[in-house]
């Protein structure tokens, strides 16, 4: 019965592991690289500069520039620059704006208060919103998403069930033989570093479980607008009185926060009704001053006499368990030491996925070594696996490429470098149809190795902030993401060397019987 | 952090030791019983040690959100490092056993 059960086990989590492991490579790949979403965006425009932080004089020149340019508007939103942000951003909202158009974004540069005009990319943005919208039309493709994470969940749990020996080998990898290191690989990131993966495939259900566990919220509320404005507050902005009144400068108000709330970060600051007698002025602490993805730290102002209207109440207990794994899923609390800890773990999730999907095909490969061609299933997955592991690399070195060298005026041109990953994504699938497996694994790597070795110098050449500049002047988003480029690059370089080499013989399997045969047992059950 | 991370790699250096298949390898003579038992319990409370420090410094959010991260990045350096520097990972630890400590004294 037990074994019985095991074996069932070992099915599901071979089939829903290939079935769903091209796309959660995808999902988990672009995840990783949003935690340095900022830095991403910072790279990807990099006429905005970073500067010494100063939150007040910011905040004063963000609000001279909303009086003088967007008086009329409905409401403003200021975001200060931080640690990880160099653009000091305000938004503005049309008074006869329907819905949620009507929205003018600015970037100011966070000295001098200017508008400094970026080219037009989104940056970290894309990625981070590919990992859960998968550019398809809402709610599709977060639909999917969430999918992808109830099977990285199930994946886990019927992993740890297949994986008869958890503590018996936690401590082991051996190298260099072949399947066995594979799987010996693929068990020992999934299992050392399972608190992350479990972390992180729970915390995205608990994201959405509007979407996935809708009952409780549809039979209280009827429609999930109320529960989101019971949970984060409601957002009415007082009625316009039409009178004209001063507004009280926000660096003031700046102040009294940090009276209230001592070394508190903000995260965004909204002007309901600037320049009317009713102006209101609130100010939220910025989600990295906590582990929890708290929205309560608020505090909101009467924008005319500067008078603190209310403060957020805490949350609830239950709330706080939701923003607890919302918070640990993003980590925005997390500092430069952290923040690279969580983009390790990332890439290992990814490394998880990538070794499952080798190894489903690797074994199977095994039984046609001595025929010319594989049987057309057994293709089809290793042309999937190429496409969607090199494949996906070259199509986010393309993104990158396409940022520097598309030509700044050009039309709809964060547009063109979405289109330049999928041209390079469905390019890599053709060309793994057209040759054969190894060779076709061999070349996307080092196209992948080159494309990403030479960003730091297609950097330095197109913008003058190659690695000489940035570090001189400090610059570690910058520098940081021209070295993680080049080391991504020698890592490919490395790989694809190992791959375009004559392959090593496989043959030595076979003497080895009667001590296999335990291990066989093992590697067959996943 | 580091004084955490370098107290919890060396309970789980200990913890690894304390098998007699990986001692065998990387010690090259079998353990004794007593020494076994010395390893295996020298790792659990250099891990509890690692942990009552890092809720000190950091408070419980932040201090369990850090120790178990630099806890999997160490493990996961130490399992992944040993087939090919063993000798090193192992000087590693021991130096962790005393670096750790003292880094934690003055507070880093």
């Amino acid at each position: 019965m037990k074994e019985g059960f095991r074996q069932a086990m070992a099915w599901l989590h071979t089939w829903t592991g290939l079935i769903f492991g091209w796309l959660l490579f995808a999902i988990f790949l672009t995840g990783t690289l949003s935690y340095f979403k900022e830095e991403i965006s910072h790279w990807a425009q990099p006429e905005i500069r970073s500067h010494q932080l100063d939150p007040v004089t910011s905040l004063g020149l963000a609000q001279q520039y909303l009086q003088s340019n967007a008086g009329n508007a409905s409401s403003w939103f200021i975001r200060l620059p931080n640690e990880r942000e160099a653009a000091l951003s305000v938004n503005w909202r049309d008074p006869n704006a329907q819905g949620r158009r009507g929205f003018t974004s600015k970037a100011l540069d966070a000295h001098s208060g200017e508008p400094v005009e970026a080219r037009d990319s989104r940056g970290g943005e894309f990625f981070y919103r590919f990992h859960f919208q998968l550019e398809m039309p809402y709610p599709w493709g977060r639909w999917l998403s969430t999918l992808c994470a109830f099977i990285m969940l199930l994946g886990l749990v019927t992993g740890i069930i297949t994986h008869k020996k958890i503590f018996k080998e936690f401590f082991t990898f051996r190298p260099g033989k072949g399947q066995r290191s594979w799987l010996d690989g693929h068990n020992a990131i999934g299992v050392l570093v399972l608190p992350f993966h479990l972390m992180i495939s729970y915390s995205s259900l608990v994201l959405f479980m509007y979407m996935v566990m809708p009952a409780g919220i549809l039979a209280s509320y009827g429609d999930t607008g109320g529960y989101f404005n019971d949970l984060f507050g409601r957002d009415d902005p007082p009625a316009m009185t039409g009178v004209a009144a001063p507004m009280a400068p926000l660096p003031e108000l700046y102040a009294k926060v940090q009276t209230l709330a001592p070394g508190a970060r903000m995260g965004y600051i909204q002007i309901q009704n600037p320049g009317d007698s009713s102006a209101r002025v609130t100010f939220t602490q910025a989600a990295g001053d906590h582990v929890a993805y708290r929205r309560s730290a608020n505090w909101t102002f009467d924008g005319v006499s500067g008078e603190l209207l209310r403060q957020g109440a805490p949350e609830s207990a239950a709330m706080m368990t939701a923003f607890s794994f919302a918070g640990l899923h993003m980590g925005n609390f997390a500092g430069p030491w952290l923040r690279w800890l969580y983009f390790a773990f990332g890439i290992a999730g990814t490394a998880v996925i990538g070794t499952g999907l080798v190894m489903w095909l690797g074994k199977r490969q095994l039984k046609h070594a001595k025929s010319a061609s594989l049987p057309g299933e057994l293709r089809l997955v290793e042309v999937l696996n190429i496409a969607s592991m090199s494949g996906l690399l070259l199509g986010v070195a393309a993104f990158f490429w396409a940022n520097r060298l598309l030509p700044v005026g050009l039309q709809g041109r964060a547009d063109w470098e979405v289109k330049a990953f999928f041209l390079a994504w469905a390019v890599s699938l053709v060309h793994a149809v057209l040759r054969p497996g190894r060779k076709a694994w061999g070349e996307q790597l080092a196209l992948g190795a080159l494309a990403f070795a030479l960003l730091p110098l297609l950097n330095a050449l197109t913008t003058g902030q190659g690695l000489d500049q940035s570090i001189a002047a400090g610059d570690w988003a910058m520098a940081g993401f021209d070295l993680t480029a080049l080391g991504t690059g020698l890592f490919l370089g490395w790989v694809a060397n190992k791959m375009l080499r004559a392959p090593k013989p496989v043959a030595k399997r076979a003497p080895r019987t009667a001590k296999a045969s335990a291990e066989v047992v093992e590697v067959n059950g996943c | 952090m580091l004084s955490i991370a370098l107290i919890g790699f060396a309970g789980f250096a200990g913890l690894c030791l304390s098998m007699e298949k990986h001692f065998n390898e990387l010690l090259k003579r079998k353990p004794s019983g007593a020494q076994v038992r010395a390893l295996r319990i020298g790792g659990w409370l250099l891990l509890a040690l690692s942990l009552v420090l890092a809720v000190q410094l950091r408070d419980w959010a932040l201090g369990l959100v850090e120790w178990i991260a630099v806890l999997m990045a160490g493990v996961t350096l130490w399992v992944f490092g040993l087939p090919y520097q063993p000798r090193l990972l192992l000087g590693l630890a021991a130096a962790s056993v005393l670096l750790g400590p003292l880094l934690a004294v003055i507070g880093v």
